[in-house]
């Protein structure tokens, strides 16, 4: 037993990372904001934490608060110039922010070693500092999702319009996601560095913009479970595809497609609609049955 | 109390204008109707008092404020709330959250609290339910409370969005055709309740098609054509006034 969980400890580490940066993908999009920039906020805590630790002998806990830190300010930041874009052309803006991170990271050599990256970080996160990582990003984001600040993401996901009209202020409720997005991803990102010994700068690109989004994509975008059921699909799909070698990425796709299409708001969030929807009409009936009078007439 | 005061408001799209040189007064403790044809520029004069349009000329003020160039969710805070002329509810949340969320500029704890999930939270929003239950409760849709806003009838999709614009305890609220693909049953029991509401003191601007509704209900009623104010004054009076029957009724 002990010798199975060694040697699934990588893959099930890995998935507790993905599983926090999927939630710095899901707070966004739960407020209605379409970033993208959870991986560049990554790059940032994972850069700073590893040259904290490595440079500076920072202890574990430093480097990472440390790192959550940066990404904190980072997504307030970005949250300035992106307040006036919406839908496509924000998402495009927070992608070209990927990009300019990753680019920087690449020229700055004397500090982030270029496109060798950092090599040799002493692993000072194990399993159960990942575990406590996602321990407090589920209690954070459980908490949000209950009180007045997920009411005003509903709102403002939802209908942009409404919540104005409401009185919700979207440039503040719009920069807290962003804050949070960064603040999550920028200590998973920390996390990441101190458990893999190694990072470079392509690893934070395009690769894992797409692992963040798919996770909340497949798993659902409102629900808490949303992320993590996502993530560690997305996490343990590959390995079930191993035997067919060459054909894994391929039918690693289609799987993706097939839950897409049959489970549009990802598998957490449809299930439960239905059972919402199913419960209410058990309860009340007459919603379905005595309403055709109410029906506006053409 | 406070009145709506829109004074001289124009606005243009480009070459087009939609609204022209209007204006109207919106009194506390009665129901002010806005007629015209299609096209006439009714959710304009909403969509400016509400800041989700800016005006090209003119003032608006709440009794002395001067709201011209807030930002809507201060014109919002400042005490008008609306409807939209199509139903615009959170069709995925239940029908109390969707009353709950009017709630929102009632708010009082603080970001960092909600962040940490404070008592005082909870506190507040167990207050905010229960209100979301009374008012429910008052327009007789409890029932449907936990049901999905999305799934409900037209009727009481209305009436939900109606109940999450009065959550915002306003003084002045702006209905923009509230009982359009109505019956007449259901339009009156509608007019009673804001019949109410306005003796209770709210400011109520609304907007209409149905004519014999708006005859049975409005104080004062104001007529456009083109933007332009045509009419103005009592509904018998408004509607015997030839230029009125041109535009609008005679059509």
């Amino acid at each position: 037993m002990n010798d199975l969980f060694a040697a699934y400890k990588p893959l099930f580490d890995i998935t507790l990372l993905s599983c926090g940066l999927a939630f710095s993908q899901y707070v966004v999009l739960r407020a209605g904001v379409e970033s993208f920039a959870t991986a560049a906020f990554a790059a940032i805590g994972a850069y700073f934490a590893a040259i904290l630790v490595t440079k500076w002998g920072a202890a574990a806990p430093v480097a990472v608060l440390a790192a959550c830190a940066l990404g904190a300010v980072a997504g307030g930041l970005l949250s300035i110039p992106l307040a006036r874009l919406r839908s496509v052309f924000q998402a495009i803006a927070t992608i070209a922010f990927v990009q300019i991170v990753v680019s920087l990271i690449l020229y700055a050599e004397p500090v982030t070693g270029g496109a060798l990256g950092i090599n040799g970080i002493p692993q000072l996160v194990g399993t159960l500092g990942l575990l406590l990582y996602l321990a407090i990003v589920v209690a954070l984001m459980t908490v949000i999702n209950r009180s007045g600040i997920g009411r005003a993401f509903d709102a403002l996901r939802q209908d942009e319009t409404v919540a104005v009209a409401l009185g919700i202020s979207v440039i503040k409720y719009h920069a807290l996601a962003f804050i949070l997005s960064g603040a999550i991803a920028g200590a998973g990102g920390g996390m990441l560095a101190l458990n893999t010994f190694s990072i470079h700068a392509e690893q934070f690109g395009f690769p894992l913009l797409v692992a963040a989004l798919a996770a909340v994509v497949l798993g659902g975008r409102t629900s808490v479970l949303g992320p993590i059921v996502g993530a560690a699909l997305l996490a343990i799909l590959p390995e079930i595809a191993r035997p067919l070698a060459e054909q894994r990425l391929l039918v690693y796709g289609l799987i993706l497609i097939v839950i897409i299409i049959y489970l549009p708001r990802g598998i957490v969030d449809t299930l439960a609609a239905r059972w919402i929807a199913w419960r209410a009409v058990r309860q009340t009936p007459s919603v379905v049955l005595g309403s055709a009078d109410d029906q506006p007439v053409h | 109390m406070t009145s709506l005061f829109i004074d001289r408001v124009s606005k243009k799209f480009g070459g087009v204008t939609a609204v022209s040189d209007l204006s109207m007064t919106i009194a506390p403790r009665g129901i002010t109707g806005l007629i015209g044809p299609n096209g006439a520029g009714k959710t304009t004069v909403v969509n400016l008092i509400t800041g989700m349009l800016k005006v090209s000329s003119g003032t608006i003020r709440m009794q002395e404020r001067d709201i011209t160039e807030d930002a809507p969710q201060a014109i919002a805070r400042s005490g008008i709330s609306r409807t939209f002329q199509n139903i615009r509810l959170l069709k995925d949340a239940s029908v109390l959250d969707n009353v709950a969320v009017g709630f929102h500029m009632h708010e009082r704890t603080s970001l960092a609290a909600n962040l940490l999930g404070f008592p005082s939270v909870w506190r507040e929003k167990k207050a905010f339910r229960e209100r979301a239950h009374a008012m429910l409760q008052r327009f007789d849709l409890e029932r449907y409370a936990d049901y999905p806003a999305g799934g409900l009838s037209y009727g009481h999709q209305r009436r939900v969005e109606m109940m999450r614009a009065l959550a915002m305890s306003p003084t002045i609220l702006l209905l923009d055709e509230p009982v359009a693909g109505m019956n007449d049953v259901e339009a009156d029991a509608l007019g009673v309740m804001f019949r109410q509401l306005a003796d209770e003191g709210l400011g109520i601007l609304l907007i209409e098609h149905n004519m014999r509704f708006v005859m049975s209900l409005c104080d004062v009623v104001y007529v456009i054509a083109f933007g332009k104010l045509i009419a103005d004054g009592s509904a018998q009076d408004v509607c015997s006034r030839p230029a009125v029957i041109d535009a609008y009724l005679g059509a």
